[in-house]
This record gives structure tokens, C-alpha cells and sequence, in this order.
């Protein structure tokens, strides 16, 4: 089964288009690469027939699948703001809302590598040799995507909204999303995986992201695809000095989830942020993994993460944070909480700290608790019904962590699914 | 109102209630007082319904219906109230909310409409307003980094907003400076009439000079040794609780 999947990885990547050098990286690679296994640190606990039972077929551009007002009913920034949608991968001009700003390009990825745009030559220079299979389809897939790239400082968010949709069954979106924030610049970044059909397809992104000198993301992501939908996205990160990068990821969606964090530091007095939420019920495994390099001094990275799994819901956080020997006055803080509703929920929690430097402040903590019953007494106690107060815990819980969007429309949007998901849950508890 | 007869309760095996027995008639104000490990906190929680609590025999009449078959929430829609010794810290569930859900949930179960946010917060800054409570702790997390001062305030404020039949204030003078003390008795004395009744469970008699009950009970080894009226509280006050405990004894 492995060699007949390898092999038709393998054809898929020949027979691409080429657009791009990079593709020959990925291809080199899906001839080296083993299966993803569970002998293999990075997926231990990580079930794969999901994605590695189907032999996924690449997705090509499909016009006028959707309408204008399809997005509007997902956006959460306002009309007139850049809203950038890539369908199955593709980005679809006459579905985004692209006014013109100044301090912003925003070109289709094939467009960008045609016309070897400021700044493209970056691609891959982040996800280099390709971690593992589907690092290695992507790059041997490049041409779908999108290229932003700042150089002001812009008051106004960018939404990107992903769909994954096709009459199609079994099919494979494969994005790659560079972003190139200038020194100085800043951007405020949605992202959003938005469930349209409940199609059993794979979402396979990548996205590479460049902070110039003092530059700034704010990166608020919200994982909501539909629950077939197998999703995996790879970060990578790499952050000049005293550039500051915020990232606030929920996993909410999909039957089987893998985000992965690449942050790199290349410069002094920079900030990291990473906050990731999980919800994990029937049917569905998420799972978190992040590798955090303080190979300079003088950084600080935070890295908070929450889960709520219930039913035989499974989740997997695998947070690692490696600090080198040069990397002195480092300060990085790890922690991990989950809640459990249930008997039959998994969480395989490994939060790693590897620290070569000796004068650092560095912690890491990982709970794993149920529903508290003083909590839930309390809130009886006023009136509340034992499921509507089971899901405010919940609600709770997971708010502290979505306050980090630091966008309202989405906070609201992210909290209306989880009471949608959960309030079922409560009252069978 | 509340009719508590030969009632025995434990928690995990250990009898802490030997057969408490109280009456109380609607509007009045009754005071349980008491050494540490009387029982007074744990005839508050099975009052309220804390399921940890395991009742063995006896029975509590609450408006002539058996309380002890009442889940927590089917109390509170019943009107009993309990100011919480330990108010919990609810983090992320913001207090506003909390309130207009718990105001709200109590109202849906008496068939009455439900507060719009808008009505609400208009209820409530009319109620902020008597307590002199800084409006800024509706905004925050339920009682999350409160000091005790603003925890008992809190419960205060609910008390009003939810203007229970029978409220039950477990030590909710313990930790209280003056000021605060003022304030708590002035909050819970504006919600005296003859429909309401209270149960003010109290370690010390300087609550009392505040709230004045009709009647002062002493709890302890988990029973009923003595009642009196307020001027009981006074010579607790003077001498302790140990001559009534020998007493009790012999």
C-alpha cells in the first residue's frame, strides 16, 4: 500500500506543471521520503489511515463554482476591506475583494513567480528540504497560492478566506501562502477555513512568512472546515530583529487536523506569540506541533495552548522549543491546558523545552482536567441548568484564549460554532 | 417557609449533621452562629443542593415541598439564594453575562419573559448603584482576581438582582473589612420584607450589630444546642461558645 501511495504522489509531482525551481526540491523529496509513520517522533501519536487510506488527486482552478455573495455570508472584516479567497488552493480574483492599497501587493502565486515579483525568490527558503510527504507534495505542487507582501504600516485587516469545494471527491487543495512583511511595515491577517460541502478532501497548505526588521503580524486564524475534511497547514516563521509575531490558531473543524509552527528567530529583541485552541469531538482528532528555535539572544516567544475534547474526540499537542547556546537572555513560556468531558477522549500532550544557553527564563506546564464541580455548582446554584452551565465553563475556557484574535467579528464568530458544537455535548453529559 | 426536622448529613462517610432541626416563618431573619466545624457551612451547601452532601435522614420543607428532591438549579428557580462563603472564580465567562443568564434562566422557569441586554443592564447599574460597586467588575471574568472584598459584593449584588425568598449568607462577613461590612448588611437589610426570609450563618457577632435577626441559633456538633433572640448573640459574644458546649454536654 505505502509504495502503490508514494508512487501516485510521485506521478501527481511529475506531471504538474512547472512553474517554479522549488517543485524540483519537493519532487527529489517524494523520492527519499518515507511514509509518515508512528515510529517517527513528529507523529507519534498521530493516527494516519485518514489521510495515508486515500490517494488524494491534485485540484485544478474551477471557475465560477461559487458567487461573491457565497464569501460575504464568511467574511468577518467589512465590504471594503481586502478580503483574498483561494478556492480548492487557487486564488479567485472575481471572488476577492481587492481595492487597492497602498503599502499591500497581493498577487496570485503563478503570477508572482511569472513575473518573478520583489521578494519571490524567497519561496521554500522556510520550508526548504520539505519535512515529510506532504511538505514534499506541496512543494512538488507549487503554482497554487498567494503572495502578499507589505512595506507600510496598514490599520486595515486583510482577510483571507480558504474554501475546499468540488463535485469532486477525494481531492487534494494545495496552497502555498508567502508573506513578506518589510521592515517596519505591519499587517493584521485573517485567516479562515471556512466549511462549504461536506466533501471528503485533503487541505494541504503551506505558508512561508517573512518579518523584516521591526516588522508585525497580527495573525488570527480560525480552522472551521467541514468534518470530513482532512487539514493540514505548515507555518513557517522566520523573524528578523525586533519584529513581533502573533498568532492565534483555533482548530474547530475537520475529521483530522494538523497545524504545524516552524518559528525561527534571525535577529535579536524580537517577540513571538502562538496561541492554538482544539476542539476535538466524534470523529476527530486535532493536533498541534510546534518547533520554536531561539538560535539568537535577546528573543522572547509565548506559546499558549487549550483544548476541549469530548465524545472520542482525540487531540495531540506536541510543542518543542529548542533553545541553542548562543540564544542567552531567551524567554519563552510553554503551557498547555485541556478539558476533558469525557471518559473515552484522548489527549497526547508533549510540551519539550531543550535548552543549551545558561542564563535563560524558560518554563513549560501542561494540565489536563475535567469539568470543575465547584464551577458547576456555582453557576446551578444561580438558576443556570446544568447543561447551559456545563457549556458557559466551556465557553469560558475557551474565551480566554480566543480573546487573543483581538478582532471582535471573529471572537464572536469562533464563540457562536463552539456554543453550536458544544451545547449538544453538555446536555448529553 | 423553611421547616428543617431531625436532619442528618454527611460528606464522604463522615456524619457532620446530627439531627438540626429549625423552623423558620416567612420575613423572619434568623442567625446561625457557631464554632469552626459546627456544621455551619455544610447546612448552607445542603441547603443549596451541593450533591457531595449526602442527607440520611430527616426532612427540609421548603413552601410546603420536600427541598431535598430539588436539583441546585430547581432551588434557586424556587427562590432560595446562597451567598457563597467562597465565591468560584469563573474564568472567561464574563459577570454581566453571567448575571443576565442567571436572572434570566430563574425568570424563563417562572413562565416570566426574559431581561433583553439592554433592560438588564439598566437593572443592574440601578442595583450597582446601592451597592457602590465599581462598574468595571461587570466586564471582567466572574469573580476571577476579585479581592474579597469585591467577591462579597458580587454575591451581594446577585442577591438583589435575583431577590430570592429565602437567602442563605454563608460567612459572608468573614474577611470583610468595615466598610465593606456596611455595605454587604445595608444591601442585604434593603431586601428585608415580610415575603423574604434569611439565614445568616456567622462565625462572629459583629455581623449582627448590622443585620439584626429575629432570632440567633447555635450550632454546634452538628445540632441545634440553643436559640434565643438577638441579645444571645451578645453573650457569645461576652463569654464564647465553650459554657454552652459544656452545657449542651451535660
Amino acid at each position: 500500500m505505502s509504495a502503490a501511495l508514494l508512487d501516485h504522489y510521485q506521478t501527481l509531482a511529475a506531471t504538474a506543471p512547472k512553474a517554479h525551481a522549488y517543485q524540483a526540491v519537493g519532487q527529489r523529496r517524494l523520492s527519499l521520503v518515507e511514509l509518515p509513520n508512528r515510529k517517527q517522533e513528529a507523529w507519534r501519536y498521530t493516527p494516519l489511515a485518514p489521510v495515508l487510506d486515500y490517494q488524494f488527486a491534485a485540484a485544478s482552478r474551477e471557475d465560477g463554482l461559487l458567487e461573491p455573495e457565497d464569501v460575504a455570508a464568511l467574511r468577518v472584516t467589512p465590504a471594503d476591506h481586502v478580503c483574498i479567497v483561494l478556492l480548492n488552493g487557487f486564488f479567485m480574483p472575481e471572488l476577492s475583494s481587492l481595492p487597492a492599497q497602498t503599502g499591500l501587493e497581493v498577487l496570485d502565486l503563478e503570477q508572482a513567480l511569472q513575473t518573478s515579483a520583489t521578494g519571490i525568490e524567497r519561496l521554500g527558503r522556510l520550508s526548504g528540504e520539505c519535512l515529510h510527504l506532504f511538505g514534499a507534495v506541496n512543494a512538488a505542487l507549487t503554482g497554487a497560492g498567494v503572495y502578499l507582501r507589505v512595506t507600510e504600516k496598514l490599520v486595515q485587516p486583510l482577510e483571507l478566506i480558504h474554501i475546499n469545494y468540488s463535485f469532486d471527491s477525494e481531492v487534494l487543495s494545495n496552497p502555498r501562502v508567502l508573506v513578506q512583511v518589510e521592515a517596519q511595515a505591519s499587517l493584521t491577517l485573517i485567516e479562515q477555513h471556512a466549511p462549504f460541502a461536506d466533501v471528503l478532501g485533503m487541505h494541504n497548505g503551506v505558508t512561508e512568512i517573512f518579518l523584516s526588521e521591526g516588522a508585525e503580524l497580527l495573525h488570527p486564524r480560525l480552522q472551521n472546515d467541514s468534518l470530513r475534511t482532512r487539514h493540514l497547514s505548515s507555518l513557517y516563521v522566520q523573524q528578523a530583529a525586533s519584529s513581533v509575531y502573533k498568532n492565534t490558531s483555533l482548530a474547530l473543524g475537520s475529521a483530522w487536523s494538523r497545524t504545524e509552527f516552524h518559528l525561527d528567530f534571525s535577529g535579536g529583541h524580537a517577540h513571538c506569540e502562538l496561541n492554538g485552541f482544539y476542539l476535538a469531538g466524534e470523529q476527530q482528532m486535532q493536533s498541534m506541533h510546534l518547533d520554536v528555535l531561539h538560535s539568537v539572544p535577546d528573543c522572547s516567544s509565548r506559546e499558549s495552548f487549550k483544548g476541549i475534547l469530548y465524545g472520542q474526540g482525540k487531540a495531540v499537542f506536541d510543542g518543542n522549543i529548542l533553545v541553542k547556546k548562543d540564544a542567552q537572555k531567551t524567554d519563552a513560556r510553554l503551557s498547555n491546558d485541556n478539558l476533558l468531558l469525557s471518559r473515552d477522549a484522548e489527549i497526547d500532550t508533549k510540551p519539550r523545552l531543550e535548552i543549551y544557553a545558561d542564563d535563560v527564563q524558560c518554563s513549560h506546564g501542561t494540565t489536563v482536567g475535567q469539568i470543575d464541580p465547584e464551577m458547576l455548582f456555582y453557576l446551578r446554584a444561580r438558576g443556570i441548568p446544568k447543561a447551559a452551565a456545563t457549556s458557559m465553563i466551556c465557553q469560558g475556557f475557551a474565551a480566554e484564549l480566543i480573546a487573543h484574535y483581538e478582532y471582535p467579528a471573529l471572537e464572536t464568530k469562533a464563540l457562536s460554532i463552539l456554543q453550536e458544537r458544544l451545547a449538544p455535548v453538555a446536555a448529553n453529559l | 417557609m423553611l421547616s428543617i426536622k431531625d436532619l442528618h448529613a454527611s460528606i464522604n462517610g463522615k456524619e457532620i449533621l446530627k439531627g438540626l432541626s429549625l423552623e423558620m416563618g416567612a420575613g423572619e431573619v434568623h442567625a446561625i452562629m457557631g464554632p469552626n466545624g459546627s456544621g455551619k457551612s455544610t447546612l448552607s451547601k445542603v441547603l443549596a443542593g451541593r450533591e457531595e452532601y449526602e442527607v440520611t435522614s430527616g426532612t427540609v420543607t421548603y413552601k410546603g415541598e420536600n427541598l431535598l428532591d430539588m436539583s441546585p438549579e430547581e432551588r434557586a428557580h424556587q427562590g432560595i439564594f446562597m451567598a457563597f462563603q467562597y465565591p468560584v472564580e469563573l474564568p472567561g465567562v464574563n459577570n454581566t453575562y453571567f448575571m443576565q443568564a442567571s436572572l434570566n434562566a430563574i425568570r424563563k422557569a417562572r413562565g416570566e419573559p426574559e431581561l433583553n441586554s439592554l433592560n438588564f443592564m439598566k437593572l443592574v447599574r440601578t442595583k450597582l448603584k446601592a451597592l457602590e460597586m465599581n462598574e468595571a467588575l461587570l466586564k471582567r471574568s466572574v469573580n476571577t482576581g476579585f479581592s474579597g472584598g469585591e467577591m462579597k459584593r458580587n454575591e451581594i449584588l446577585q442577591m438583589i438582582l435575583l431577590e430570592p425568598s429565602l437567602a442563605i449568607l454563608d460567612e459572608t462577613d468573614s474577611g470583610l473589612d468595615i466598610d465593606a461590612l456596611k455595605m454587604v448588611s445595608m444591601g442585604v437589610n434593603s431586601l428585608r420584607s415580610p415575603e423574604r426570609s434569611m439565614l445568616v450563618i456567622t462565625h462572629y457577632q459583629r455581623l449582627l450589630d448590622y443585620i439584626q435577626p429575629d432570632y440567633v441559633h447555635v450550632l454546634s456538633g452538628g445540632r441545634i444546642i440553643r436559640s434565643g433572640d438577638k441579645s444571645l448573640a451578645l453573650e457569645l459574644e461576652e463569654k464564647g461558645y465553650g459554657w454552652l458546649q459544656e452545657e449542651a454536654a451535660a
